[in-house]
């Protein structure tokens, strides 16, 4: 109990003091302009090795994502490269199936956690590149309370607290309720080994530790969509299952409230308990950040005491950056190869190059209504602009195409509903030379909506009416109150209204392989962003250009 | 014997037919579907069921096969779930690389594996013959990825002769005959490779068909009338090992697409063989469906034309064939 | 028969079927079993890492030094265990040059390891990389001791792990390979015999059903032939896999569904030109029931062929599961040669240039299929004269 007290003391102590750059300096995005680079490649490699290599062959600058610890220990010795370590809102977590029995008992929940020896498995697991959580949101949220109970790995105190609790061992060893029944042998569902060998190997060890205090347990893989119909249908007892989270605690609605306990929802352990509910639902529905806050500390304090699934571990992500190379913006919550960095990174010495990053698979359609895999947005999100953008350092909202916004509430038919007013930039151009205006992020919220766009129906489903008083004034009327509606409309890329109104189905549209009307040097994706597509060859390399006239930081 | 034809091209067609509907069965049949799997706070119940929509994946499983055989035949395929685009786009972009890299081998091992081979059964006993015979089993027996892992290995990573992945540098350089020098150097690799695993049986194989042929009581004719020897080889012999050659060459064709799946995995080649290995593991319908049914067309195509050649050209296959049945 | 006990492959199948029912008794370990540090090189290639080593500080021995001669451990790992926790003492590490570390605090049940980030940080390294590259920066004299005076009860158990294994070293999991390269050689040995059994079994029965009976039954089974003749074989495999789950057993079913059609055909071919043979006409005149004829007659003429057909098709199911292995679509708790290749590629054996975990698993398919084709060749030879002579293998 005291080690793992003192190691959580110790990361602490260190996250604290290794998060101390935004302790002295705020963060400036003005101080920022636009990209010193004219030329980025993203290089797509998809094998590790041929990553590993092209970055020590100087074939790459940056290598975005490792995730073999082989290839970190490898790099680590490599003084011709620069590693940075960032948390995330990665979480892996072992779920029960709360409704029936043995996992409606509280306390075998509790002591589940007591048992599972997180360290010891991230260390052998990871090779120790991962964190250990214990937590409902991972230390970097912004709305992470740490005040919450806590449950040590300690075997011994896990078999006290069952006793304690009623529960006896059988000859056998198996736990027997208070109420004289046996616990069954429980399947844990895993995905496989092939989609995903580090998941079912913690499986089988969470299998062991469990067995060990005396529930029965065996790892059972299966396909991965198998195993979320199973989910879905409620046949269960055990699953492991990661996903990841976001900066709002919102999510924790979307995982917890009873309400989503139906198919397709994501309350798969079906805990409900009304207090929780109560809280999530004033937490979804938080009219300010006052009361979000207070909600998102209530509803943790609650999860950690109704353990309806036990967190393990989170990951982190570690970026290599060749030291050719200065500029670079790394902090504890974002790697290397962020937006920062691209707009200030330039050659430590020598002529202007080209940039060569690595794109660790193909960037699928290129099309931003119907894109979800993260390498599309790794191209798309240097292109287009939201509203809105997150401090590297903090995660807070920060200006980015508005350049100041109200949140405000008045009252509606059915009943009071928050009105966003966004100001946007002066000067901000389109890549191919018209100028933004407001009436571009109205067409296309308007747009995403009125095609209910699968990708954005959360968050344009709230949106009642979209204003436009003038050319760089947006007014967004939403049907509720709710303080993350700001971040859930403000996020949505703009994109420009004179390219989307001549797209005739968006679920088939290629914009990278159509040729800009005017401008032969683009094609059908443009935005505002500080990159300008150029070129897209498939199974080689996505080429975007620096966007010389990026209305950051720019004199007027 | 038009009559066998009918019947033969009847058959290949209802081979198909019945590929088309084991296909879409088959991936039906495998669990789960691409929306389901999508675990994601911001991806609410609500926004699932429209994904369902748009991927027409909520209508009812004979509309699904009804849209399904329709797209197939119009060679439509429809919209890669994976990629979000068309998958005719997807195969249009990885044909070349794969015919390139399948096509050279292909024609690179049969050429030099016939050679050997014919060089090896005339030379009955000797240093050569021994050799070719190894060279067949070694070819045979070792798999075809640890062959590649190791060429890998020794000639692009520690000897940075080759590169390492893909069919083009990073820019590709400009100009008509660079870029293909660049992408020359990218493929050799590869071809190397499959060449190296290829001849062998080959080899094996002529050597085999020809001792056979040599044997024959119109070669003894041939030799005992005094003809030049090298008239009997390159005339009679192998005027005589063409036909079977060639069926080979056909039916081995299908065969080696597999072989593709491997050496695009090995070396990140941008092919249809790993477009076909991600689709089966992704649970992309359209794709994986477009890919077997292609495949399959390939093959009973070949099987067909194989079929045809050997029909024309073997007098005693005609014969039994129209007879038998 | 002679012959055959002169064959090279004889032998060595013999040795590898000896092997593959025995040899795991020849370790310690289970395959399976976590050994050693991942990716521990084999006993015989780099002498300047150190052995495995051990210390333990107790009340009696409270400090020890260490001459060390070698590079610097992979693997650094500690466990405090006291009766009576002193939380104002710490054990301290003295490296050559005088610079301490401390390394923790004397609590009950501390487990510190060079792995863990947080032990990284509280010595003021960065996170990358094990901690014992900086614990043991040179070679010299080290010291391990307790800060503090005074009397203490309890043991400080340190381990340093070598780096070095066995024969052939470690897998990615700390697994010993050369005990995972006896365990493949069972794996290879079932499926190649059992698919090819079965499938021969199939084609055997099926091809005399349709060659014997002719007509509709020969009709639907020679269209079934030619549909799963167009199926190519190994996108089929990985489409099944992914559908069936990944069982050794599964594997063996579906490999041998694939390939039973060359032997139904050249079992139906003979099957034709021997039934309108004289003997078995007028067996068939003397009354005598099909199933007889099939069994005494036709069955014993194709067996010298099958055994031959049989014997160069087990090389072809050891290579379709390999290759299946290495995509990675087989079952990861059966150990079988292709899934170790697969999972060093995937592991990063090539960034960690572990050649020797290549190396043995593809050389050992190769033998096992080159072992088959001689065997296989020796009984082509034995019914077809034509071949013999000039042979090699």
């Amino acid at each position: 109990m005291r080690k793992s007290l003192f190691a959580l003391f110790l990361s602490a102590v260190f996250l604290a003091l290794g998060s101390a750059p935004r302790a002295e300096a705020s963060f400036d995005p003005e101080a920022f302009a636009g990209p010193k680079i004219q030329d980025l490649y993203l290089v797509i490699i998809r094998d590790p090795d041929a990553q590993l290599l092209a970055l020590d062959r100087g074939k790459v600058d940056i290598l975005g994502d490792l995730h073999r610890p082989v290839d970190v220990d490898a790099l680590s010795k490599n003084p011709a490269v620069d590693l940075s370590l960032a948390s995330g809102f990665h979480g892996f977590f072992l779920g029960f199936n709360v409704r029936t029995f043995p996992w409606n008992s509280l306390e075998l929940r509790r002591s589940a956690w007591q048992a599972l020896p997180r360290e010891r498995m991230v260390r052998d697991l990871f090779a120790g590149y991962a964190e250990p959580l214990a937590t409902f949101l991972p230390p970097v949220s912004p709305y992470f309370e740490p005040d919450v109970t806590a449950y040590p790995h300690d075997p011994e105190a896990a078999r006290k607290r069952l006793a304690g609790a009623g529960w006896t061992w059988g000859s056998d060893g198996v736990l027997v309720s208070p109420d004289g029944r046996k616990i069954p042998p429980q399947k844990l569902l895993c995905p496989t080994a092939s989609t995903a060998p580090t998941t079912a190997e913690i499986a089988v060890r969470m299998a062991e530790a469990l067995t060990a205090i005396g529930i029965p347990v065996q790892a059972e893989p299966m396909d991965f969509s198998t195993m979320i119909s199973r989910l879905d249908e409620r046949d269960f007892q055990m699953y492991v299952l990661a996903w990841q989270m976001t900066r709002d605690p919102d999510s924790l609605y979307a995982f917890y409230s009873s309400k989503m306990d139906i198919r397709g929802g994501y309350n798969m352990p079906g805990i409900s308990d009304p207090a929780l509910d109560e809280v999530l639902d004033r937490l979804r529905f938080a009219p300010d950040e006052t009361a979000a806050r207070a909600a998102a500390s209530e509803a943790q304090k609650l999860l950690s005491d109704l353990v309806p699934v036990v967190p393990v571990y989170s990951r982190y992500t570690i970026s290599a950056v060749s030291k050719q190379w200065k500029g670079t913006l790394v902090t504890d919550r974002v790697t290397a190869d962020n937006t920062w960095s691209l707009l200030a990174m330039e050659p430590a010495s020598g002529p202007m190059r080209p940039l060569y990053l690595v794109q660790a698979d193909e960037p699928r359609a290129l099309n931003p209504f119907t894109s979800s895999s993260a390498y599309d947005w790794q191209v798309l999100g240097l292109i287009y602009d939201s509203l809105i953008a997150v401090d590297p350092y903090t995660l807070e909202t920060i200006p980015w195409l508005a350049e100041s916004w109200t949140i405000g509430t008045e009252a509606g038919p059915a009943g009071p509903r928050t009105v966003l007013t966004f100001r946007l930039r002066e000067g901000v151009e389109w890549h191919d030379g018209k100028p933004l205006t407001a009436a571009d992020a109205a067409f296309t919220y308007e747009t995403l909506k009125k095609n209910a766009v699968p990708r954005y129906f959360d968050n344009v489903d709230n949106i009642d009416t979209v204003e436009t008083p003038d050319d760089r004034t947006l007014k967004v009327t939403m049907k509720n109150v709710s303080f993350w509606h700001l971040h859930r409309v403000g996020g949505i890329s703009i994109l420009p209204r004179h390219v989307i109104e001549k797209v005739n189905d968006w679920r088939s549209w290629l914009p990278a392989s159509e040729k800009h009307p005017s401008d032969p040097g683009l094609t059908g994706i443009v935005g505002t962003g500080p990159f300008v597509f150029r070129e897209y060859r498939p199974g080689e390399y996505v080429r975007l250009s620096g966007n010389e006239r990026f209305w950051l930081g720019r004199k007027r | 014997m038009s009559g066998y034809w009918a019947r033969r091209t009847g058959s290949a067609l209802l081979v198909l037919g019945l590929v088309l509907v084991l296909n879409f069965v088959l991936f039906r049949m495998m669990p789960g579907d691409p929306v389901a799997s999508i675990i994601d706070p911001n991806f609410s119940p609500e926004a699932k069921a429209r994904l369902s929509e748009v991927y027409g994946l909520d209508r009812p499983l004979p509309v699904q096969f009804l849209r399904y055989v329709r797209s197939t035949l119009t060679f439509d395929f429809g919209i890669s779930f994976l990629t979000g685009r068309p998958v005719v786009e997807e195969l249009k972009s990885r044909l070349p690389n794969t015919v390139m890299l399948l096509g050279t081998s292909l024609v690179l091992s049969s050429l030099i594996g016939t050679w050997l081979g014919m060089k090896a059964a005339l030379k009955r006993g000797s240093l050569l013959e021994k050799c070719v015979l190894w060279s067949g089993a070694l070819s045979f027996s070792f798999p075809s990825f640890f062959v590649q892992l190791v060429l890998l290995m020794a000639f692009a990573a520690a000897l940075p002769l080759f590169p390492l992945r893909g069919t083009l540098s990073v820019p590709p350089p400009a100009g008509g005959l660079p870029l293909l020098l660049d992408y020359l150097w990218h493929m050799a690799l590869p071809v190397f490779s499959l060449v190296l695993l290829g001849f062998g049986g080959w080899a094996l194989y002529v050597r085999n068909l020809m001792v056979k042929i040599l044997g024959e009581d119109f070669i003894l004719l041939a030799r005992a009338r005094g003809l030049p020897e090298r008239n009997i080889i390159l005339g009679h012999a192998f005027r005589t090992l063409l036909p079977p050659l060639l069926t080979i060459f056909l039916l081995s064709l299908p065969g080696i697409v597999s072989g593709a799946v491997i050496t695009e995995t090995v070396f990140s080649l941008h092919g249809v063989g790993r477009f076909l290995l991600e689709a089966v593991t992704g649970h992309d319908y359209p794709a994986a469906g477009a890919s077997f049914f292609l495949l399959a067309l390939l093959t009973v195509s070949c099987n067909l034309l194989s079929d045809l050649l050997y029909g024309l050209t073997d007098p005693r296959v005609r014969m039994e064939r129209g007879g038998g049945r | 028969m002679k012959g055959l006990l002169k064959r090279w492959s004889f032998w060595c199948l013999l040795v590898l079927a000896a092997l593959a029912l025995f040899g795991t008794r020849l370790f310690d370990a289970l395959p399976e079993a976590e050994v050693a540090a991942p990716f521990s090189k084999p006993l015989w290639l780099d002498r300047s890492l150190p052995p495995t080593m051990d210390l333990e500080l107790s009340g009696g021995h409270p400090a020890a030094e260490l001459d060390w001669v070698f590079g610097a451990p992979s693997r650094f790992s500690l466990r405090v265990e006291t009766a009576l926790p002193a939380p104002s003492r710490f054990v301290e590490w003295t490296i050559p040059g005088g610079k301490t570390f401390r390394l923790t605090p004397l609590n009950r049940g501390v487990e510190l390891d060079g792995r863990d980030i947080a032990f990284k940080r509280s010595l003021g390294l960065p996170p990358f990389g094990d901690a014992s590259s900086a614990l043991f920066p040179e070679r010299g004299t080290y010291r391990i001791g307790l800060s503090g005076e005074g009397e203490w009860e309890g043991s400080v158990k340190i381990r340093l792990e070598g780096g070095r294994w066995g024969l052939l070293g470690t897998d990615q999991r700390g697994r010993d390979i050369a005990a995972l390269f006896v365990a493949g050689i069972r794996v290879s040995l079932l499926v190649g015999i059992f698919a090819t059994l079965l499938a021969t079994f199939l084609g055997t029965s099926l091809g005399l059903a349709a060659g014997y009976r002719g007509g509709w039954t020969d009709a639907v089974i020679m269209r079934a032939v030619d549909l799963l003749l167009s199926i190519p074989l190994l996108p089929i495999l990985m489409a099944l896999a992914a559908l069936w789950g990944k069982g050794l057993w599964q594997l063996i079913l579906i490999l041998s569904v694939f390939s039973w059609m060359g032997t139904a055909r050249t079992v139906r071919a003979l099957t034709l030109t021997l039934r309108d043979a004289q003997y078995i006409e007028d067996l068939r005149g003397l009354g005598a029931p099909a199933g007889y004829i099939l069994r005494r007659h036709l069955l014993p003429e194709t067996l010298p062929v099958l055994l031959a057909t049989m014997t160069l098709g087990v090389p072809g199911a050891i290579l379709s599961e390999a290759g299946l292995s290495f995509l990675g679509l087989s079952d990861p708790r059966v150990i079988s040669w292709g899934r170790m290749l697969h999972e060093a590629q995937s592991f990063g054996a090539f960034t960690a240039g572990a050649w020797w975990m290549l190396l043995p698993p593809g050389l050992g398919i190769a033998l096992l299929c080159l072992v088959f084709l001689d065997l296989g060749k020796y009984l082509e030879e034995r019914v077809d004269p034509r071949l013999r002579g000039g042979n090699v293998l």
